[in-house]
């Protein structure tokens, strides 16, 4: 038998026992076991080590931990799915906010007959101009219903 | 996988499904964190929390990889975070103490032994649980999730984000460590018996 075999099959006793070989490897580690009752009293070694940790037993956390944590992780999924609905919502209004502004601009146009330029003067001169001060609305708005939201987002972090 | 549809249902967002991946988790999951920390007070606390980001993070979840190996991953992030907070020293060195005493005083069950042989096997258990506290939990993680968990080593790479030989050579020297810890106290000797008779 080579020592330097011998020594090197050693190395892979602890490795054997925990199951974490190549197949080829397990299997060299397996023939000399066979032939070399050193390495095979150290297998066993090992093997009974590995048992041991097999065997230690599973502590359970307490039942009032499990209920309390479905109760908690439960509600967190309620939080959860409200905020993908808000944000859903959200989104939805805006486009649909937009996509009547957009569509609603000749009506507007055609009915305010002029009214309009009291309010917002040279504002139908076009497009541009009217996009612009739509645009500042919506950022306005849009500042305004996010504020409360950042807010809630902090607010759920801090717990 | 056997769990993929109950983490469908999940993402779906049905608490039916949250109740059973937690039954069939919780001793698992609460084992690993507890032989993280070390301490059962704190290995509720970050099993609630490991729970509590499931349930806000599900959405984020790849269905293509291990929903178990994901769990944990959780689990083990937030168990590092409290190290880190606590005793970051804990990361990186040898651990001498056992504040709690928890591990150790865990009792093997075995009914179908006899009251003696059954005392002998929890003396033992104490021994190896209280050996494996000592030490670093680089290596009491590793030698958990292969010997408790019984995950393939391929899936404590995944988990560990670490790769494979590295994975080999903190089992080796876990083991290692814990059979130095365990020389000059019973179990040594007990292994030498149960050599002779086995």
């Amino acid at each position: 038998m080579k020592t330097s075999e011998h020594d090197e099959i050693r190395e892979l006793l602890a490795l054997a026992a925990a199951g974490a070989l190549e197949a080829e490897e397990q299997g060299r580690v397996d023939r000399h076991v066979q032939v070399c009752p050193e390495c095979a009293t150290e297998a066993e070694d090992w093997e009974i080590l590995a048992r041991g940790l097999r065997r230690l037993p599973t502590p359970q956390p307490s039942l009032g931990v499990v209920e309390r944590t479905r109760m908690r992780a439960e509600a967190r999924m309620a939080e959860e799915a409200e905020y993908r609905w808000q944000r859903g919502v959200l989104i939805f209004l805006t486009v649909f906010a937009w996509v009547l502004t957009i569509l609603s601009w000749p009506v507007v146009r055609l009915l305010s007959a002029g009214l309009i330029d009291l309010v917002y003067p040279g504002v139908t001169q076009g497009w541009v101009r009217f996009a612009a001060i739509a645009t500042m609305i919506w950022l306005a708005g849009g500042a305004v219903a996010l504020l409360p939201a950042l807010n809630q987002q902090r607010e759920r972090r801090a717990i | 996988m056997g769990d993929q549809s109950e983490v469908a249902r999940l993402r779906r967002g049905d608490l039916n499904a949250l109740s059973s991946l937690l039954a069939q988790y919780q001793n698992r999951l609460y084992r690993y964190l507890l032989q993280l920390v070390r301490d059962r007070a704190n290995a509720e606390d970050l099993f609630q929390q490991t729970w509590i980001r499931v349930a806000e993070r599900i959405q984020q979840y790849d269905p293509s990889r291990s929903f178990e190996a994901w769990l944990f991953t959780v689990a083990r992030n937030l168990g590092y975070d409290h190290l880190r907070r606590t005793q970051p020293e804990s990361l990186d060195q040898r651990m001498e103490s056992n504040p709690s005493g928890t591990l150790a005083q865990r009792s093997l069950v075995a009914p179908e032994q006899g009251a003696l042989q059954r005392l002998l096997e929890r003396e033992r258990a104490t021994l190896l649980a209280t050996a494996l506290d000592e030490l670093p939990v680089m290596y009491r993680e590793v030698l958990t999730l292969r010997f408790e968990e019984e995950m393939k080593i391929h899936e404590i790479a995944v988990l560990l984000e670490v790769p494979l030989s590295t994975v080999k050579t903190r089992l080796r020297r876990g083991l290692d460590g814990l059979r130095e810890v365990l020389s000059g106290t019973g179990l040594d000797e007990e292994r030498g018996k149960g050599r002779v008779q086995g």
